[in-house]
């Protein structure tokens, strides 16, 4: 049922980008991209029950491998989106241990320290561009086709639609079912013989692997990063993105991703019409704001408000 | 984790002492439980029985002393380890997998017990069999399935299958809770308090598990307060109060103890 | 060498007794409510926003100073009734990720009113350094500490000899209980939301002068703060005050002798190396899980 929707999904996107204006059409990239992350953190977060605020890093940690790799040693781009999300799981698996062994309150802080550290690594190490970060990062290319928007937001869907076909997978598998179980009471699941803290380490690094693939993509997208791309206010949209579209829910995913970017162009667009004062990243209010709204009215997301009206 | 075969399993505890600051929870006690025997464990309120089945779990370290089933240690091993040896266990308030159906959750503890409870490379050994819905996982999740509807009739809670565990009464998460421990074939069943709040069918149901458990093989350790009930399951009974083992017999015996009754009725007094 | 290093040392002072006031006000939360509050570091950012602007409009600095910590402590309390209370039956995680909320929110709130350019506070006392061994402390460090001293003793002073900090303690160990005994939790939550702001804020002014004031320093200020906390230990009072000066001291050291910019990398490995080794902290209580 994944699979076949997300062929579905791929489709459109697929076919509208023809019609769409090319920077629309990047932000569809960006969605997709996102969209992705989310997939991985729900897995974590909403499966696992555990949390993460630091996975902007492993979207910038496979955005650097992979660009590093393309600048440097001009290696392809693909090669370096694999590379991106190896890097990524090795980058998570060595945190786990560090991270995995606490929960709640203290996971939550350890995940956002490591989370700065890694930026702190991005912004002090010149190999990698250090402050002023990677430029001229070359694009994706099929033997002499360079890609253009369209086809970058094609590449992203692709990957959605089978990230979310192998993530549906999983959910639905015993593994998915021994997340939940861990996530509702851990020790219970302990006692049966489930190994939690392997599973959630598997989760994590999984989570890892969909922020680096989607990194790597959009380091070549953009052609250009710097550490303030990856900065905490990333993770807090990631978290968002979750959280809108319910933290239990694939979809929920593609939609958290979706309503954030869109908000964020309204509001990028409607706010300086409205307080010609605005600047910098001022549309963080809001998402504030509507985190916490959400949390308040409706904790498990939009898609539980839509699979009860199914239900009704 | 290879699993000790059933025939000759032994649980054995060996001078467990367990201290939380001052108080001394579980006092040098030492005792062992034979395969196919239910092993009553009494005692008054704060005695140390939980501690006691935490020791054994693997939930908590003893201060000193240490268990072992059948030649292999199992102090310091996790809880997940110690399942994986065989010894499994249910919880005085009941845990239960909300988010999960009711025959979901008994799938997660026969899962468990086939993968030993990890699943190696997990995403690619998912991803193997499955496809868009292939032939092979349908078997597998059918064959699942069928196992665990056997064993929640046997439990007597067929009918709930489906039901959401958010939904159950507090009986039926404690029925529940035994379906899922004896879905992981257990040598060792630490079961703590499973009748406290049931109904008299329920009682029959559980009572009626535990002597199946028993003559499939398994070594019952029973906790409980409804002392008649206790007794008449049980084929040997030790009492412990205030951390300490003041008895150790046949049923009839540790109910005629004085030492016994003074414990209880001195606790019925203070 | 030496002198520098000592110079290092003195500044690390100054900023660990800021870091310290912050870390108060994240025990002073979670020891009432059992949560971490990662808006803390915006209190200590309106703090410092308020009494420089304040300033800037021409108010005498320790006026500006007093009202602003009242405009945080005022933060806290609307903080605490309009985000936290109404999810107060919700999970760990979800008041976690509202209090985020409040973090992003307070930060692009304070966009709008302020803007990005910094500003600045004026010392609360002219005069020159305070020559001290060879090293040298600016005039704002007396009053840092002096408001660390004061804040502390006062904390003290409540939790062991006033009966609501008895009741409070109380409460903090056995919730269920101090209920029946008619101890009212909710507003005891309130408070400490209300005292972290205010306190936070203080930290905030304090500072100020020192960096200058910034719609962004929250993040920064708030990630120190925890930092201290975890490091004393997230129960313990005596624990933020300790972990604060420590950390005041290793980052400036480290950066000195280093490279400024792994500062805050340092505080974040102490952070993770705490959790892992020690995560009840230096001075917390180990705490077993049932
Ligand atoms: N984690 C802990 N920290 C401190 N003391 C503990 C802890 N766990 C148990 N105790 C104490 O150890 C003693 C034994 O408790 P335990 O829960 O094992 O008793 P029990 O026999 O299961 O009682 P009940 O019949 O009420 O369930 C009690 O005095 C209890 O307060
Ligand atoms: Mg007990």
């Amino acid at each position: 049922m994944y699979g076949r929707t997300g062929l579905v999904l791929l489709v459109v996107v697929a076919a509208i980008v023809w019609i769409l204006p090319s920077y629309y059409t990047g932000l569809l990239t960006l969605i997709g991209l996102y969209a992705l992350v989310t997939i991985g953190l729900n897995l974590f977060m909403g499966y696992a029950g555990q949390v993460s605020l630091g996975q902007a890093a492993f979207f910038g940690v496979g955005a650097y491998t992979s660009a590093t790799f393309a600048v440097k040693a001009n290696i392809t781009p693909w090669l370096g989106m694999v590379l991106g999300a190896i890097v990524a799981a090795l980058v998570a698996y060595a945190l786990s241990f560090v991270a995995l062994r606490l929960r709640e309150n203290l996971l939550a802080l350890a995940t956002l320290a490591l989370g700065i550290v890694i930026n702190v690594v991005f912004n002090q190490w010149d190999f990698i561009g250090g402050t002023s970060g990677l430029k001229d990062i070359p694009g994706f290319t099929i033997g002499s086709f360079t890609f253009d928007q369209r086809a970058y937001a094609i590449l992203a869907w692709a990957l959605v639609a089978v990230g979310i076909w192998f993530a549906g997978n999983l959910v639905r598998s015993s593994f998915g079912r021994s997340l939940i179980a861990i996530s509702a009471g851990e020790l219970g699941a302990q006692a049966l013989g489930v190994h939690s803290e392997r599973l959630k380490r598997q989760t994590f690094v999984l989570s890892a692997v969909y922020a680096g693939a989607a990194g790597a993509i959009y380091a070549s997208q953009a052609s250009y990063i710097d550490p303030t791309s990856f900065s905490f206010l990333l993770s807090v949209n990631f978290v968002l993105m979750s959280v809108i579209g319910g933290l239990r829910s694939l979809w929920g995913a593609v939609i958290g991703a979706t309503v954030v970017v869109a908000l964020g162009q309204i509001l990028q667009n409607v706010v300086p019409v409205v307080l010609p004062s605005a600047r910098g990243d001022f549309q963080s209010f809001f998402l504030g704001v509507i985190l916490i709204a959400m949390l308040i009215l409706l904790p498990r997301g939009i898609t539980s408000r839509l699979s009860e009206a199914r239900r009704a | 984790m290879t699993a000790i075969p059933v025939a000759t399993a032994t649980l054995e505890v060996r001078s467990v002492t367990m201290r939380f600051g001052g108080v001394l929870a579980v006092d040098d006690v030492s005792f062992s439980a034979r395969t196919g025997e239910v092993l009553g464990v009494m005692g008054p309120n704060g005695a140390g029985k939980t501690t006691l089945f935490n020791v054994i779990s693997g939930v908590q370290r003893p201060t000193s002393g240490d268990v072992s089933l059948r030649g292999v240690r199992l102090t310091g091993r996790s809880v997940e380890d110690v399942a994986s040896c065989g010894v499994t266990r249910t919880f005085q308030t009941p845990v239960m997998f909300w988010g999960l159906t009711v025959r979901e959750s008994v799938e997660v503890a026969l899962a468990a017990r086939e993968f030993g409870g990890t699943y190696p490379p997990a995403p690619l050994r998912e991803l193997a069999p499955c496809g868009l819905g292939s032939p092979g996982r349908r078997h597998a999740q059918a064959a699942l399935r069928e196992r665990a509807d056997v064993l929640l009739a046997g439990a007597g809670i067929a009918a709930m299958a489906d039901r959401a565990t958010e939904s159950l009464a507090f009986g039926e998460e404690r029925l529940l809770e035994l379906a899922r421990a004896l879905a992981v074939e257990p040598t060792v069943l630490l079961l703590d308090e499973p009748l406290s709040g049931l109904n008299p069918d329920e009682v029959d149901a559980v009572i009626a598990s535990i002597r199946a458990a028993r003559t499939d093989g398994v070594a019952v350790l029973l906790v409980e307060h409804a002392v008649g009930e206790l007794l008449s399951v049980a084929d040997r009974v030790v009492v412990l109060d205030h951390g300490r083992m003041i008895a150790e017999g046949l049923p009839a015996q540790v109910a005629a103890d004085p030492v016994v009754i003074d414990a209880y009725i001195g606790d019925e007094l203070e | 060498m030496m002198a520098s290093l000592w110079q290092y040392v003195l500044s690390g002072v100054v900023d660990g007794a800021i870091f310290a006031l912050v870390a108060a006000g994240f025990v002073l939360i979670y020891q009432v409510t059992g949560l971490i509050n990662f808006a803390q570091g915006e209190f200590a950012m309106i703090g410092a926003m308020t009494a420089a602007a304040l300033a800037t409009a021409g108010m005498p600095t320790l006026a500006a100073a007093g009202i602003a910590v009242l405009a945080a402590a005022v933060v806290g309390a609307l903080c605490y009734l309009l985000a936290i209370r109404p999810a107060r039956k919700s999970t760990g995680v979800t008041l976690i990720f509202i209090t985020l909320g409040l973090d992003v929110a307070l930060r692009g709130l304070a966009l709008f009113v302020w803007g990005t350019n910094p500003l600045s506070l004026n010392a609360f006392s002219s005069g020159n350094a305070i020559a001290l061994f060879g090293g040298a402390l600016p005039p704002q460090a007396m009053w840092v500490l002096g408001s660390d001293v004061i804040v502390f003793a006062a904390l003290y002073l409540f939790f062991r000899h006033t009966y609501a900090g008895t009741a409070v303690r109380a409460a903090v160990a056995n919730p269920p209980i101090a209920s029946t005994f008619g101890i009212p939790l909710r507003t005891f939550a309130f408070w400490s939301f209300v005292v972290a702001a205010a306190i936070g804020g203080l930290g905030g002014v304090m500072i100020a002068p020192i960096t200058s004031a910034t719609y962004d320093m929250g993040l920064t200020l708030g990630l120190a703060g925890f930092v201290a906390a975890v490091l004393g230990g997230l129960d313990s009072l005596p624990g933020a005050l300790v972990g604060g000066f420590v950390l005041g001291i290793v980052e400036h050291v480290a950066g000195g002798l280093w490279s400024t910019g792994w500062e805050q990398g340092v505080g974040f490995l102490i952070l993770v190396l705490v959790l892992v080794l020690r995560p009840q902290g230096l001075l917390g209580r180990a705490t077993r899980r049932a």
